[in-house]
Protein backbone atom coordinates (compact mmCIF):
# COMPACT_ATOMS: atom_id res chain seq x y z
CA UNK A 1 0.00 0.00 0.00
CA UNK A 2 3.42 2.47 -0.54
CA UNK A 3 2.63 4.58 -3.23
CA UNK A 4 5.75 5.62 -5.17
CA UNK A 5 6.65 9.04 -6.27
CA UNK A 6 5.58 9.98 -9.40
CA UNK A 7 2.11 8.15 -9.59
CA UNK A 8 -0.61 10.39 -8.48
CA UNK A 9 -0.92 14.05 -9.25
CA UNK A 10 0.91 16.81 -7.28
CA UNK A 11 -2.34 18.69 -6.32
CA UNK A 12 -4.06 15.76 -4.47
CA UNK A 13 -0.09 14.73 -2.78
CA UNK A 14 -0.17 18.55 -1.57
CA UNK A 15 -3.81 18.33 -0.01
CA UNK A 16 -2.88 15.18 1.56
CA UNK A 17 0.69 16.11 2.77
CA UNK A 18 -1.30 19.47 4.41
CA UNK A 19 -4.06 17.08 6.18
CA UNK A 20 -1.16 14.88 7.40
CA UNK A 21 0.81 17.12 8.50
CA UNK A 22 -2.05 19.00 10.79
CA UNK A 23 -2.83 15.63 12.02
CA UNK A 24 0.41 14.96 13.18
CA UNK A 25 0.58 17.94 15.17
CA UNK A 26 -2.70 17.38 17.21
CA UNK A 27 -1.12 13.91 17.42
CA UNK A 28 1.98 14.89 19.30
CA UNK A 29 -0.46 17.64 21.64
CA UNK A 30 -2.87 14.60 22.43
CA UNK A 31 -0.05 12.47 23.68
CA UNK A 32 1.92 15.00 25.32
CA UNK A 33 0.04 13.59 28.91
CA UNK A 34 1.30 12.19 31.51
CA UNK A 35 2.28 8.24 31.31
CA UNK A 36 4.73 6.05 33.50
CA UNK A 37 8.10 6.27 31.84
CA UNK A 38 9.08 2.54 32.32
CA UNK A 39 6.59 2.65 29.40
CA UNK A 40 8.64 4.38 27.44
CA UNK A 41 10.66 1.84 25.63
CA UNK A 42 7.73 -0.14 24.42
CA UNK A 43 6.97 2.53 22.04
CA UNK A 44 10.17 2.06 20.38
CA UNK A 45 9.82 -2.03 20.72
CA UNK A 46 6.35 -1.50 18.99
CA UNK A 47 7.77 1.01 16.60
CA UNK A 48 10.52 -1.77 16.31
CA UNK A 49 7.96 -4.45 15.39
CA UNK A 50 5.83 -2.73 12.99
CA UNK A 51 8.81 -1.53 10.69
CA UNK A 52 10.32 -5.30 10.83
CA UNK A 53 6.95 -6.79 10.04
CA UNK A 54 5.91 -4.32 7.22
CA UNK A 55 9.51 -5.85 5.37
CA UNK A 56 7.81 -9.50 5.21
CA UNK A 57 5.32 -9.52 1.95
CA UNK A 58 3.33 -12.72 2.43
CA UNK A 59 1.80 -14.45 -0.76
CA UNK A 60 -1.74 -13.88 -2.12
CA UNK A 61 -1.34 -14.59 -5.56
CA UNK A 62 -1.39 -13.02 -8.06
CA UNK A 63 -0.26 -10.12 -5.34
CA UNK A 64 1.32 -9.73 -1.99
CA UNK A 65 0.86 -8.49 1.62
CA UNK A 66 2.41 -6.96 4.99
CA UNK A 67 1.36 -6.06 7.69
CA UNK A 68 -0.07 -2.35 8.26
CA UNK A 69 -0.26 -2.60 12.10
CA UNK A 70 -2.80 0.92 12.10
CA UNK A 71 -5.24 -0.87 13.89
CA UNK A 72 -2.73 -3.12 16.20
CA UNK A 73 -1.10 0.91 17.44
CA UNK A 74 -4.00 2.40 17.85
CA UNK A 75 -5.85 -0.39 20.30
CA UNK A 76 -3.02 -0.35 22.19
CA UNK A 77 -1.24 3.13 22.66
CA UNK A 78 -4.80 4.88 21.16
CA UNK A 79 -4.93 6.53 17.73
CA UNK A 80 -2.60 9.36 18.33
CA UNK A 81 0.26 7.56 19.77
CA UNK A 82 -0.68 4.98 16.88
CA UNK A 83 -0.48 7.86 13.93
CA UNK A 84 2.78 8.96 15.68
CA UNK A 85 4.31 5.84 15.52
CA UNK A 86 2.91 5.07 11.77
CA UNK A 87 4.17 8.13 11.05
CA UNK A 88 7.78 7.44 11.82
CA UNK A 89 8.25 3.86 10.54
CA UNK A 90 6.60 5.63 7.23
CA UNK A 91 9.23 7.92 7.52
CA UNK A 92 11.99 5.60 7.78
CA UNK A 93 10.74 3.48 4.52
CA UNK A 94 10.54 6.46 2.66
CA UNK A 95 14.31 7.20 3.16
CA UNK A 96 14.53 3.51 2.52
CA UNK A 97 12.77 3.99 -1.06
CA UNK A 98 9.53 2.14 0.30
CA UNK A 99 7.05 4.58 -0.84
CA UNK A 100 7.77 8.01 -2.06
CA UNK A 101 8.81 10.96 -0.32
CA UNK A 102 6.50 13.37 -1.93
CA UNK A 103 3.76 10.70 -1.62
CA UNK A 104 4.51 10.45 2.54
CA UNK A 105 1.80 12.69 3.14
CA UNK A 106 -0.75 10.45 1.21
CA UNK A 107 0.58 7.06 2.55
CA UNK A 108 0.37 8.63 5.99
CA UNK A 109 -3.31 9.56 5.55
CA UNK A 110 -4.06 6.34 4.53
CA UNK A 111 -2.02 4.38 6.87
CA UNK A 112 -1.68 6.16 9.85
CA UNK A 113 -4.72 8.77 9.79
CA UNK A 114 -7.41 6.92 8.45
CA UNK A 115 -6.72 3.23 9.42
CA UNK A 116 -5.67 4.14 12.90
CA UNK A 117 -8.70 6.01 13.28
CA UNK A 118 -11.07 3.95 11.74
CA UNK A 119 -9.25 1.04 13.10
CA UNK A 120 -9.37 2.48 16.76
CA UNK A 121 -13.47 3.17 16.71
CA UNK A 122 -14.31 -0.14 14.81
CA UNK A 123 -12.29 -1.36 17.79
CA UNK A 124 -13.70 -0.15 20.18
CA UNK A 125 -17.50 -0.32 19.54
CA UNK A 126 -16.65 -4.62 19.05
CA UNK A 127 -14.66 -4.40 22.04
CA UNK A 128 -17.80 -2.56 24.29
CA UNK A 129 -20.42 -5.04 22.51
CA UNK A 130 -17.64 -7.99 22.55
CA UNK A 131 -16.93 -8.06 26.82
CA UNK A 132 -20.70 -8.02 28.33
CA UNK A 133 -20.40 -11.71 26.30
CA UNK A 134 -16.65 -12.86 27.46
CA UNK A 135 -13.55 -11.56 29.36
CA UNK A 136 -11.79 -8.09 28.81
CA UNK A 137 -8.74 -9.26 27.32
CA UNK A 138 -10.54 -12.08 24.65
CA UNK A 139 -12.61 -9.49 23.33
CA UNK A 140 -9.37 -7.04 22.66
CA UNK A 141 -7.77 -9.39 20.80
CA UNK A 142 -11.21 -10.38 18.88
CA UNK A 143 -12.24 -6.72 18.27
CA UNK A 144 -8.90 -5.47 17.03
CA UNK A 145 -8.15 -8.90 14.48
CA UNK A 146 -12.57 -7.79 13.22
CA UNK A 147 -11.58 -4.26 12.89
CA UNK A 148 -7.78 -4.76 11.59
CA UNK A 149 -9.54 -6.60 8.53
CA UNK A 150 -12.48 -4.03 8.04
CA UNK A 151 -9.80 -1.21 7.96
CA UNK A 152 -7.35 -2.86 5.93
CA UNK A 153 -10.20 -3.67 3.12
CA UNK A 154 -11.45 -0.04 3.97
CA UNK A 155 -8.22 1.88 3.73
CA UNK A 156 -7.20 -0.33 0.09
CA UNK A 157 -11.07 0.95 -1.09
CA UNK A 158 -9.92 4.86 -0.26
CA UNK A 159 -6.38 4.20 -1.84
CA UNK A 160 -8.63 2.96 -4.79
CA UNK A 161 -10.62 6.29 -4.67
CA UNK A 162 -7.59 8.56 -4.66
CA UNK A 163 -5.95 6.48 -7.66
CA UNK A 164 -9.33 7.53 -9.45
CA UNK A 165 -6.78 10.50 -10.39
CA UNK A 166 -4.46 8.05 -12.39
CA UNK A 167 -6.06 8.12 -16.16
CA UNK A 168 -6.47 4.38 -16.49
CA UNK A 169 -7.55 3.48 -13.32
CA UNK A 170 -11.06 2.60 -12.95
CA UNK A 171 -14.11 0.96 -11.70
CA UNK A 172 -12.70 -2.27 -12.31
CA UNK A 173 -9.09 -1.58 -10.84
CA UNK A 174 -11.06 -0.66 -7.62
CA UNK A 175 -12.53 -3.36 -7.21
CA UNK A 176 -9.60 -5.45 -8.26
CA UNK A 177 -7.86 -3.58 -4.97
CA UNK A 178 -10.26 -3.38 -2.97
CA UNK A 179 -10.93 -7.53 -3.62
CA UNK A 180 -7.42 -8.42 -3.35
CA UNK A 181 -7.31 -6.35 0.28
CA UNK A 182 -10.30 -8.66 1.50
CA UNK A 183 -7.79 -11.56 1.09
CA UNK A 184 -4.50 -9.44 2.49
CA UNK A 185 -6.54 -8.26 5.36
CA UNK A 186 -6.73 -12.01 6.70
CA UNK A 187 -3.24 -11.78 6.85
CA UNK A 188 -3.42 -8.77 8.84
CA UNK A 189 -5.90 -9.51 11.22
CA UNK A 190 -3.83 -13.21 11.90
CA UNK A 191 -0.96 -10.68 12.44
CA UNK A 192 -2.72 -8.73 14.59
CA UNK A 193 -4.26 -11.22 16.92
CA UNK A 194 -0.57 -12.77 17.23
CA UNK A 195 1.25 -9.41 18.38
CA UNK A 196 -1.62 -7.93 20.43
CA UNK A 197 -1.38 -11.55 22.21
CA UNK A 198 2.29 -11.24 23.30
CA UNK A 199 1.38 -8.13 25.17
CA UNK A 200 -1.62 -8.98 26.71
CA UNK A 201 0.47 -11.69 28.30
CA UNK A 202 3.21 -9.63 28.65
CA UNK A 203 2.51 -6.29 29.34
CA UNK A 204 -1.47 -5.50 29.48
CA UNK A 205 -0.39 -2.36 30.73
CA UNK A 206 0.19 -1.15 26.85
CA UNK A 207 -3.01 -1.79 25.38
CA UNK A 208 -5.21 1.12 25.83
CA UNK A 209 -8.73 -0.59 26.62
CA UNK A 210 -8.00 -2.81 29.43
CA UNK A 211 -8.55 -1.54 33.02
CA UNK A 212 -5.00 -2.14 33.61
CA UNK A 213 -3.60 -0.13 31.23
CA UNK A 214 -1.23 2.78 31.80
CA UNK A 215 -1.44 4.42 28.71
CA UNK A 216 -4.94 5.43 28.91
CA UNK A 217 -4.67 9.01 29.21
CA UNK A 218 -2.92 9.21 26.14
CA UNK A 219 -4.95 7.34 24.32
CA UNK A 220 -8.37 9.64 25.10
CA UNK A 221 -10.00 11.44 22.14
CA UNK A 222 -12.58 14.32 22.42
CA UNK A 223 -15.98 13.43 23.18
CA UNK A 224 -17.72 11.25 20.06
CA UNK A 225 -21.34 10.46 21.68
CA UNK A 226 -21.10 6.75 20.31
CA UNK A 227 -17.55 5.72 21.96
CA UNK A 228 -17.41 8.33 25.23
CA UNK A 229 -17.64 6.07 27.89
CA UNK A 230 -14.60 4.07 26.76
CA UNK A 231 -11.46 3.59 28.92
CA UNK A 232 -13.11 4.21 32.29
CA UNK A 233 -10.41 2.05 34.00
CA UNK B 1 15.63 1.76 36.09
CA UNK B 2 14.00 -1.39 34.26
CA UNK B 3 14.51 -4.52 35.80
CA UNK B 4 16.13 -7.50 34.41
CA UNK B 5 12.61 -9.57 33.81
CA UNK B 6 10.93 -6.22 31.94
CA UNK B 7 14.59 -6.10 29.72
CA UNK B 8 13.60 -9.34 28.73
CA UNK B 9 9.99 -9.12 28.23
CA UNK B 10 10.68 -6.06 26.04
CA UNK B 11 13.95 -7.48 24.41
CA UNK B 12 11.95 -10.59 23.22
CA UNK B 13 9.78 -9.38 20.34
CA UNK B 14 12.52 -7.03 19.56
CA UNK B 15 14.84 -9.89 18.92
CA UNK B 16 12.14 -11.69 17.21
CA UNK B 17 11.80 -9.48 14.65
CA UNK B 18 15.20 -8.99 13.94
CA UNK B 19 16.06 -12.67 13.67
CA UNK B 20 12.33 -13.23 11.24
CA UNK B 21 13.36 -10.18 9.67
CA UNK B 22 17.39 -11.52 8.77
CA UNK B 23 15.70 -15.44 8.01
CA UNK B 24 13.28 -14.23 5.78
CA UNK B 25 15.49 -11.97 3.70
CA UNK B 26 18.58 -14.92 3.47
CA UNK B 27 16.31 -18.03 2.93
CA UNK B 28 14.18 -15.61 0.47
CA UNK B 29 11.32 -16.72 1.93
CA UNK B 30 9.35 -13.02 1.69
CA UNK B 31 6.98 -13.29 -1.30
CA UNK B 32 8.50 -11.75 -5.11
CA UNK B 33 4.42 -11.02 -6.04
CA UNK B 34 3.79 -7.29 -6.59
CA UNK B 35 1.62 -6.23 -3.37
CA UNK B 36 -1.89 -5.15 -3.70
CA UNK B 37 -1.56 -1.69 -4.90
CA UNK B 38 1.39 -2.18 -7.13
CA UNK B 39 -0.71 -4.85 -8.86
CA UNK B 40 -3.95 -3.41 -9.49
CA UNK B 41 -2.49 -0.30 -10.53
CA UNK B 42 0.28 -1.52 -12.95
CA UNK B 43 -0.75 -5.49 -13.41
CA UNK B 44 -4.56 -5.01 -13.84
CA UNK B 45 -4.99 -1.55 -14.87
CA UNK B 46 -2.23 -1.70 -17.12
CA UNK B 47 -0.73 1.68 -16.28
CA UNK B 48 3.30 2.58 -16.70
CA UNK B 49 5.23 2.15 -13.69
CA UNK B 50 7.21 4.57 -12.87
CA UNK B 51 11.16 4.66 -12.92
CA UNK B 52 13.72 6.91 -11.59
CA UNK B 53 12.76 8.32 -9.04
CA UNK B 54 14.49 8.34 -5.59
CA UNK B 55 15.59 4.46 -4.86
CA UNK B 56 16.44 5.30 -1.14
CA UNK B 57 19.49 5.92 1.29
CA UNK B 58 21.05 2.67 0.70
CA UNK B 59 20.95 2.45 -3.23
CA UNK B 60 24.26 3.42 -3.64
CA UNK B 61 25.56 -0.16 -1.78
CA UNK B 62 23.43 -1.89 -5.05
CA UNK B 63 21.66 -5.37 -4.30
CA UNK B 64 22.86 -7.92 -2.35
CA UNK B 65 21.46 -10.83 0.88
CA UNK B 66 23.95 -8.75 3.23
CA UNK B 67 23.03 -5.24 2.00
CA UNK B 68 19.52 -6.50 2.53
CA UNK B 69 20.00 -7.49 5.93
CA UNK B 70 22.00 -5.31 7.43
CA UNK B 71 20.51 -1.95 5.89
CA UNK B 72 16.98 -4.07 7.56
CA UNK B 73 18.36 -3.92 10.92
CA UNK B 74 20.23 -0.91 10.70
CA UNK B 75 16.06 0.43 9.96
CA UNK B 76 14.71 -1.28 13.16
CA UNK B 77 17.51 -0.32 15.29
CA UNK B 78 16.74 3.65 13.98
CA UNK B 79 13.11 3.12 14.67
CA UNK B 80 13.75 1.26 17.90
CA UNK B 81 15.67 4.75 19.04
CA UNK B 82 13.32 7.14 16.88
CA UNK B 83 10.41 5.48 19.18
CA UNK B 84 12.07 5.37 22.16
CA UNK B 85 13.50 9.06 21.88
CA UNK B 86 10.25 10.66 20.58
CA UNK B 87 7.79 9.72 23.72
CA UNK B 88 10.94 10.14 25.99
CA UNK B 89 10.72 13.65 25.18
CA UNK B 90 6.93 14.34 24.72
CA UNK B 91 5.82 12.83 27.67
CA UNK B 92 5.74 14.02 30.85
CA UNK B 93 7.03 11.55 33.22
CA UNK B 94 5.10 10.59 36.22
CA UNK B 95 8.39 9.76 38.27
Amino acid sequence: MHVPDGVLPIWLLAILYIVSGLMLIISVKMINKKFDDRLVPYMGVLAAVIFAAQLVNFPVPPSSGHLVGSTLLAVMLGPWGGMLIIGMVLFVQALYGDGGLLTYGLNFFNMGVFSCIVGWALALLLFKGLKRLTSEKKSVLISAAVASYVTTVSAAFVLGLELFTVPGFGVAALSAITVIHAFIGIGEAVLTFMILLYFVKAKPQVISFLKESEVTEMARVPKVPLLMPQTES
Amino acid sequence: MMDRKEAIRYGIPLLLATVLVTVVIIFGLASQNPDGFEWSLFDFAGVTEPTGGFEGIWAFLGNSTIVDVMTGIIGIVSILFLGYAFFWLTSRRTK
